[in-house]
């Protein structure tokens, strides 16, 4: 990148940055808002359950983008996801009511089901050197379109209505900690997953060789082709794991938060998927960072129970929006992250 | 401007053509039908393995699609729409742009029609001259706001690196969000028990001709026919036009041809989204005569990358293209009314439409194994 371009950028940066922080402060200090009540444990327990599936996708996604494939499909495995594993869960529980049991079910079907279709989508991606923004997006619409399909051939209707969600963790000991206890030990079981899957993608991906091949894949898949590693392989591995992430994620949101499925507009998934890329290049690729950016974006996502509580006059349908706001703002501000040098194009070995 | 610096543009520009397309017409042609049949065929294998008649089905599709003149002319209603979307999406991604917020755009633009015209329709005679008046300044609102909102993600992209693929769908549902909001508070309609806005008068609307009800005029149809063959000029027959194409492709050729690059997207993202409002009025002049609900509209802006794609982004490729969309959507739309078939799965198809036509290289392949094809190049 020039110096030039650097420079000519940095203003935009600035005075936008800047706007931004004064905007908030003024409202903070207009609306006379105590911060003290709009940050409460409930207020964390929330934004973290609302961050599961978006931390869960994007660390799927960092994987493929540093193997060197943009898989930009993840918002459409994700809308897969949600779907499958509430009617799994549902069909598996034939007429009866559907049990945690069933619920669980339901969840490792929609995974399942999550890596083979994208087994399918990586052939297309390496193999076939499918165009990834151009597929990416189709995924999407594949998933707006037979998402609220099978909610029709499942349910009558393009949406569930309320069919179960998995229940809260009650670990006795561990939950009895102060502040950390209830929120991580009381709470849903994808918080405790999704720290876990966290720490250890990272450990992962800095502390193994594993890690190390899927970087060089990215960056210097020569190298990588030279000391004896199939790239393409690495890729596949990546990818399908991404994909495989995306509808996990998806079936978290489901099962796990809403415990039912909307297939109007946008689906239940609404953007999230497309939200977790924009928290990977906000956590600079790194797994940590970008489960605090999914944090950032849960909490902005529940941000309106908090103005409900504490009485802020604003309309639900324009708070809903922040997190949209905010990752066009991070993108301004934040945007041009270190993507790895080799994003985007197919290797192909000399041999 | 120096000969040879044109002359370098030109080379620029065939250059990035040939590698953009990287195909004889003949090619692209035999490839956008490949990715249409095999899409058609997975909906098909898929509606049988829902449990419906597969016959039945292509039945309902062909006869909502052109078994009356009522259904015809609403298939050449939704034609003039996807060929809008459809040159909206094709002027970016034509120039290496990828507009993907061509929905918003289209909504914001339906909005700033409507009200434009409700606000001066105090102020001009109630009668067909003050009705043309009504049409062609709300035209211009919805134009100049698409084009608005299609340039504030070109500034993001030009001036601060802000990938415009992500920053486009959030402004759609920014714009979703915003356009529900409004309608559903300070512009609803007096006496709307849903969310919509007032009612445009009838005057201000696009009188039908020739073909008679449905809400569609030949009119919008000609005038998007016209849109589509005056960006195709634009991108092909200007100066601005070669500009854009080249910076989009060979952006450092077209900076040493002294080309403004960042002021190029600006430019381009503008006239995709101007595009985008022309649809928005029309959808609101010709059809829906008032702004609805923002979440139940027509996905036009989604579908129009499928159009614009399977048109290989060419200006005057996508009024076919478009065509075809028409006809699965007013398929669709029977399906819906005179069949159990869930019309969500046209949505699916136009996904698969999309990932086949990304995928060039599964049908060469095939078209090699299987013998067919002949020798390309």
């Amino acid at each position: 990148m020039s110096v030039s371009g650097y420079l000519t950028r940095q203003p935009v940066r600035i005075v936008g940055l800047i706007a931004v922080i004064a905007a908030a402060g003024v409202v903070v200090v207009w609306q006379d808002l105590g911060l003290a009540r709009l940050l409460t444990l409930g207020y964390l327990d929330r934004s973290l359950r609302a961050a599961t599936p978006i931390a869960l996708v994007a660390i799927g996604g960092l994987f493929a983008e540093k193997s060197g494939v943009f898989n930009i499909g993840v918002e459409g495995f994700m809308i897969f996801g949600a779907v499958n594993g509430l009617a799994a869960a549902s069909l598996v529980s034939g007429n009866g009511p559907v049990t945690q049991f069933d619920l669980w079910i339901g969840l490792f079907v929609a995974v399942l089901i999550s890596a083979l279709l994208t087994t399918l989508f990586a052939v297309l991606m390496i193999r076939y050197e499918a165009d990834q923004i151009v597929a990416g997006l189709a995924v999407w619409f594949i998933g707006l379109g037979f998402g609220p399909f099978t909610a029709i051939l499942i349910w009558g209707s393009r949406n569930s209505g309320t069919v179960g969600r998995i229940g809260s963790l009650d670990l006795p000991v561990l939950s009895g900690i102060p502040v950390l206890g209830p929120v991580l030990f009381g709470a849903s079981p994808f918080i405790l997953l999704t720290i876990a899957i966290t720490i250890g993608a990272w450990v992962f991906l800095y502390r193994t060789r594993y890690g190390y091949w899927l970087q060089a894949a990215g960056e210097n898949p020569e190298a990588l082709d030279t000391a004896g590693i199939d790239v393409n392989r690495v890729r596949y591995a990546a990818v399908i794991f991404s994909g495989t992430m995306a509808g996990l994620a998806g079936a978290v949101l489901t099962l796990g938060v809403t415990g039912n499925f909307i297939g109007s507009g946008m689906t239940v998934v609404d953007g999230r998927g497309w939200i977790g890329i924009v928290a990977y290049l906000f956590g600079n690729y790194n797994p940590i960072g970008a489960f605090l950016a999914a944090l950032l974006f849960g909490a902005m996502d529940m941000l309106q129970i908090q103005f409900q509580t504490i009485g802020v006059p604003l309309p639900s349908s324009l708070v809903d929006l922040f997190p949209y706001v905010v990752v066009i703002v991070v993108l301004t501000f934040y945007g041009s992250t270190r993507m790895p040098s080799r994003v985007g194009e197919p290797y192909e070995s000399e041999e | 401007m120096s000969d040879a610096d044109s002359g370098r543009a030109r080379d620029a520009l065939d250059g990035a053509a040939d590698r953009l397309l990287g195909a004889t017409p003949v090619e692209r042609v035999a490839l956008a039908l490949a990715s249409t049949v095999t899409a058609l065929l997975i909906g098909l294998v898929v509606v049988t393995a829902a449990g419906y008649d597969p016959l039945m089905f292509v039945n309902d599709m062909l006869y909502g699609a052109f078994g009356t003149e009522r259904r015809l002319t609403i298939t050449l209603r939704e034609t003039s729409y996807f060929i809008l979307a459809g040159v909206a999406v094709a002027v970016a991604f034509r120039t290496g742009v990828f507009n993907i917020g061509v929905q918003g755009q289209f909504i914001v633009g339906m909005l700033a029609t409507t009200m434009t015209i409700l606000w001066l329709t105090p102020f001009l005679p109630a009668n067909r001259l003050g009705g043309v008046g009504l049409l062609l300044v709300g035209t211009l609102g919805g134009v100049a706001a698409g084009g608005a909102y299609g340039a504030l993600p070109g500034v993001l992209k030009a001036y601060a690196d802000a990938n415009e693929i992500i920053t486009t769908i959030m402004l759609n549902f920014i714009a979703i969000g915003v356009v529900f909001f409004l309608v559903d508070g300070p512009f609803r309609g007096e006496g709307e028990s849903a969310t919509r806005t007032a009612s445009i008068p009838e005057y201000a609307e696009l009188p039908p001709v020739l073909l008679d009800g449905s809400d569609f005029s030949i009119l919008g149809l000609v005038a998007t026919v016209g849109i589509a063959v005056l960006i195709y000029v634009l991108l092909t027959r200007t100066r601005a036009g070669y500009d854009m194409v080249t910076s989009g492709h060979q952006e450092s050729a077209a900076i040493y041809s002294g080309v403004d690059a960042k002021r190029t997207i600006v430019r381009t993202m503008t006239i995709s989204g101007m595009v985008a409002g022309v649809l928005g009025a029309l959808f609101i002049v010709m059809h829906a005569n008032a702004m609805p609900n923002a979440n139940g509209i027509n996905t036009y802006g989604f579908d129009a990358i499928a159009v614009s794609l399977l048109a290989a982004n060419h200006p005057l490729g996508v009024i076919p293209a478009g065509a075809l969309f028409g006809g699965l959507d007013a398929g669709g739309q029977y399906i819906n009314v005179a069949s159990d078939v869930p019309p969500q799965l046209i949505d699916g198809i136009v996904g698969l439409v999309v990932l086949f036509v990304a995928a060039p290289e599964l049908f060469r392949m095939a078209a090699k194994r299987t013998g067919l094809g002949g020798d390309r190049r």
